[in-house]
């Protein structure tokens, strides 16, 4: 942890609303994505991320620097997230398809984030292939949903992963190898579809 | 191919794509990749599956109020009182400051006590000692 992050939670542990905008900012995108791949659903993954930094202000004092600041809030996300997926599973409330028109626009249009894809052709694939990779992440069990977002989305080595989930690494690599045999199963067929 | 076996292939190229073989084993499926057609295919899958999953981390920033969203939520939830600076209460626990002030209200009672001219000071002169006073009688 570097001198700048161990003043910003010196702030943090203040309650100094500017160190929480700072917090907020350095790591929003990182969250929310995290929130929204596990969920798939806009409004929902930006009320539990808005929930995890709210946990993150309250119960600040409780993380004892034995970890990176990130992995403790990665792992703040990623409990949150199963809660969710937890009631809403409770709810029988399993609508996943809101890859909403925000999502389809963002990736026809370039207008959020990522690169502005090169035709109209390859704009619409993006957006086919975005949807069908959040549909293929909603079919996972959320246990293998977990480590696919952490590591292939997410790009966190497995030594993080293991820090957030408190999963064994063989646990976190099986789960990996079977949801990369089912997303892979699905990409193909989607492929075969239209061929 | 067999389900196991094709379980036991998608595994170990998953384990050579995120760099977690090492020595003979590593060159051992290096090699199946490079030589036989099934394994091959599966590692450009996984590579592919891969390349589209890890392009989905710059597809979905957050909202552009989400800052202000959260900051406010705060405010409302706690009523104003969250941010700002902690009274001193909040930052020592009240074990401590009970210690504190019992030992500074022991101080103050010592001073008090031992000073000439102090209020708790006890005249502690014997009732002997003391001077008679003699009543005239009638």
């Amino acid at each position: 942890m570097n001198e700048h992050e161990r003043s910003l939670l010196r702030r943090l542990r203040d309650h100094d609303e500017r160190a929480f905008r700072e917090l907020i900012e350095a790591h929003r995108d990182r969250v929310y994505n995290i929130t929204f791949r596990m969920l798939g659903n806009r409004a929902e993954a930006e009320d539990i991320a808005q929930e995890v930094f709210i946990t993150v202000f309250k119960t600040i004092d409780t993380f004892r620097e034995e970890s990176k600041f990130s992995t403790w809030l990665y792992r703040v996300a990623v409990n949150h997230c199963k809660n969710r997926i937890k009631y809403l599973a409770r709810r029988h409330d399993r609508d996943r398809d809101e890859l909403d028109e925000t999502t389809t626009s963002s990736g026809v249009n370039g207008t959020i984030g990522g690169p502005m894809p090169v035709s109209p052709h390859a704009a619409i694939e993006s957006a086919q292939t975005e949807k069908l990779l959040q549909d293929a992440i909603a079919s996972l069990d959320e246990e293998q949903r977990t480590v696919v977002v952490l590591r292939d989305v997410e790009d966190l080595s497995i030594e993080e992963i293991r820090d957030i989930t408190g999963l064994p690494d063989g646990t976190i690599k099986s789960r990996l190898h079977r949801a990369r045999l089912v997303l892979r199963k699905r990409l193909q067929r989607h492929v075969g579809e239209h061929e | 191919m067999t389900e196991d076996a094709e379980d036991e292939m998608v595994a170990k190229i998953s384990d050579l794509v995120d760099g977690l073989l090492t020595g003979a084993e590593r060159d051992e499926v290096t090699a199946k990749v490079q030589t036989d057609e099934a394994w091959k295919r599966v590692h450009e899958d996984i590579l592919e599956t891969r390349k589209h999953l890890s392009d989905l981390r710059r597809k979905a920033p957050a909202p552009e109020a989400f800052t202000k969203n959260v900051t406010e939520t705060i405010h409302q939830r706690s009523r104003g009182g969250f941010f700002a600076r902690r009274t001193l209460g909040d930052r020592v626990p009240f074990g401590v400051l009970l210690i504190v002030a019992l030992v500074a209200l022991a101080v103050v009672g010592y001073l008090m006590w031992s000073s000439q001219t102090g209020s708790l000071k006890v005249d502690q002169k014997k009732p002997a000692d003391r001077p008679s006073i003699s009543v005239p009688t009638p």
